[in-house]
């Protein structure tokens, strides 16, 4: 069976100092699927994309992330924590885009694109020039390569940073609250782009606050509140017609 | 009475409009009392200077540029430029070796930054310049064989070397923390950006966090240099020629003590002066908001148009 781009975790528990932050969270994501991450502020939903991406580790369960143990190899007894470069090696095919953009400000929109293959994977610079161009141009920043982050509005620095992860060719794209930082009549330029990828079958984590994003692109939805998945399935479904009392109260102020 | 554009114009006794009369700051009594002290003692201060005949200002213009003193001054320029090249460059490695996350190579870090920020310079100059008497043999040899030669250490150890050596060493622990410094001041978004994108933490220091490290270790830096000029005539103890220690050399022979400290004193001012106004450059360069962006980008037109949005 193919698990490319498909997440799987168990019981994770994550917790900091003496906060239980991910509580005993199960979650199945299948290849190509779109899955929309919604909740209130400190529920967890950053923290569950950090774990899936490996900036943070979780105390314990079981997480695998393209079939693969996710920074750990498995024995008879414990985990054990995989060298730096297996590590960096699994990260690579796991994309993500931050609410701050985090582009690199040293870099060009090209630069910052080109970071990942020449940088990391050692790619051959002309090539790399040349992906990065048709990657700027996918998400309609064509001619924009010379722009220092600085240079650019929000969403469209946004954009670049949404290239800058594929250019690593990933099978997994996260999204932390993608269009949060941005002013109003620049999130539909950044959600488009999201759209777009979704419709080209990436496997995407998407935490928003956008409920007509999450409508008319997740296949699936999960309502996270206190560290605890507590209601997922269908998106349109739950949207429409929510079981949970917590994601009802929520919904209603959202809505 | 309306004036063109609607509005009523007010005449006063003087005829001046108000509303183009300048608004004045307030002086208090104590500005024109602190004007006119200060106007006083600097007259009181260049009257004396200029006339008292001890000062010899024939002797100062004399030996301004004199040989001994020129060659003094090169020597003072060069320890300076060493020390702080090297100091920089160790600094940069102990700034590393003290970001590590292994902890004995940052607790090694942390004791030499401990032990050379807490003791004085001059101790630290005068301690390797009599390092000899605790490794009088330098044995250099590859081990278990009997091949080694061993160099006698104070003949090593010139006065020269060793100032080079406590300069450097004492600089490296104020530059590990100058640019552990400026690591600290970029964003944890940039470093999890690079960790997101597998970069390893050799690449992550050399393509992310030094050039966005530099603008706040410059300037920095810069200061260090001024400071670094003036800390050099501290090796004059070791009997090394640099520029305090060739106005020593001439007044012990000529007596003219204060006419030749004042050379040197008007050198190290003019050093100072010449490197303040690139110092100050450096730190407006790097405190405006567009610091942000590379040199390079001044290239590109500031004005980004929009971009089409799908
Ligand atoms: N690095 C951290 N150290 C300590 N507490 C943290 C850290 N990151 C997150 N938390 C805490 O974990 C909880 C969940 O945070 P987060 O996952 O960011 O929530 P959300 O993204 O849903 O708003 C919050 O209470 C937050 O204070
Ligand atoms: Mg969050």
């Amino acid at each position: 069976m193919n698990t490319d781009g498909t997440i799987h975790a168990r019981a994770i528990r994550k917790s900091f100092g003496p906060k239980l932050v991910l509580k005993d969270v199960d979650l199945d994501i299948a290849s190509g699927e779109v899955c929309c991450i919604i909740g209130p502020s400190g529920s967890g939903k950053s923290t569950l994309l950090r774990c899936i991406n490996g900036l943070e580790t979780v105390d314990t369960g079981v997480l695998k992330v393209n079939g693969e143990d996710l920074g750990y190899y498995e024995t008879e007894t414990a985990y054990h924590r995989l060298n730096k470069k297996k590590i960096a090696e699994q990260r690579t095919r796991i994309g993500m885009v931050f609410q701050q953009f985090n582009l690199f400000p040293n870099m060009t929109a090209q630069e910052n694109v080109m970071a990942g293959p020449v940088l990391v994977k050692g790619a051959e610079k002309g090539a790399a020039a040349r992906q990065a161009h048709e990657l700027l141009a996918s998400v309609g920043l064509s001619g924009f390569g010379d722009y220092y982050p600085a240079q650019l509005s929000g969403g469209q620095q946004q954009r670049v940073a949404v290239a800058r992860s594929l250019a690593m060719d990933p099978e997994i794209m996260l999204f932390d609250e993608p269009t949060s930082a941005l002013d109003p009549e620049k999130v539909g330029e950044v959600l488009a782009v999201m759209k777009d990828l979704a419709s080209k079958g990436m496997t995407m984590v998407v935490v928003t606050h956008e409920m007509g994003f999450a409508r008319e692109v997740a296949d699936s939805l999960i309502f996270m509140d206190e560290g605890c998945i507590v209601e997922r399935g269908d998106a349109r479904e739950i949207l429409r017609n929510p079981k949970e009392r917590r994601t009802q109260s929520f919904l209603e102020k959202v809505l | 009475m309306l004036n063109s554009n609607g509005h009523r114009r007010e005449t006063t006794v003087s005829g001046v409009d108000p509303a183009l009369k300048p608004r004045l700051r307030r002086r208090s009594t104590f500005e024109y009392f602190a004007w006119i002290i200060c106007c006083l003692l600097a007259v009181g201060i260049l009257f004396s200077v200029s006339t008292n005949p001890n000062f010899k200002w024939h002797v100062v213009a004399r030996y301004f540029t004199h040989e001994t003193i020129i060659r003094g001054l090169m020597l003072t320029i060069f320890l300076t430029v060493a020390s702080m090249v090297f100091g920089t460059l160790l600094g940069l490695v102990l700034a590393i070796m003290r970001s590590s996350s292994i902890k004995p190579i940052a607790a090694t870090a942390g004791v030499y930054i401990t032990l050379f920020r807490g003791t004085p310079v001059l101790v630290q100059l005068i301690f390797w310049f009599n390092i000899a008497a605790l490794y009088p043999n330098l044995t250099i040899g590859i081990p278990f064989t009997d091949i080694s030669t061993a160099v006698d250490v104070n003949a090593l150890i010139a006065p020269i070397t060793a100032a080079l050596i406590g300069l450097t060493l004492n600089e490296a622990a104020y530059m590990a923390e100058i640019i552990r410094g400026g690591f600290a001041a970029v964003g944890k978004g940039q470093i999890e950006a690079a960790d997101s994108l597998g970069m390893s933490g050799a690449m992550k220091m050399r393509k992310v966090i030094i050039p966005q490290a530099m603008p706040s270790i410059i300037p920095a830096t810069g200061n260090q240099v001024i400071g670094m000029f003036k800390e050099t005539s501290l090796v004059s103890v070791l009997g090394v020629a640099e520029l305090l220690q060739s106005a020593q050399l001439i007044y012990a022979r000529t007596y003219e003590t204060i006419p030749l400290l004042i050379v040197a004193s008007l050198w190290y001012l003019v050093m100072t002066l010449l490197l303040s106004y690139p110092q100050a450059q450096l730190e407006k360069k790097y405190s405006r908001a567009t610091s942000l962006l590379p040199r390079k980008a001044k290239k590109v037109v500031l004005t980004a148009p929009e971009g089409i949005a799908r």
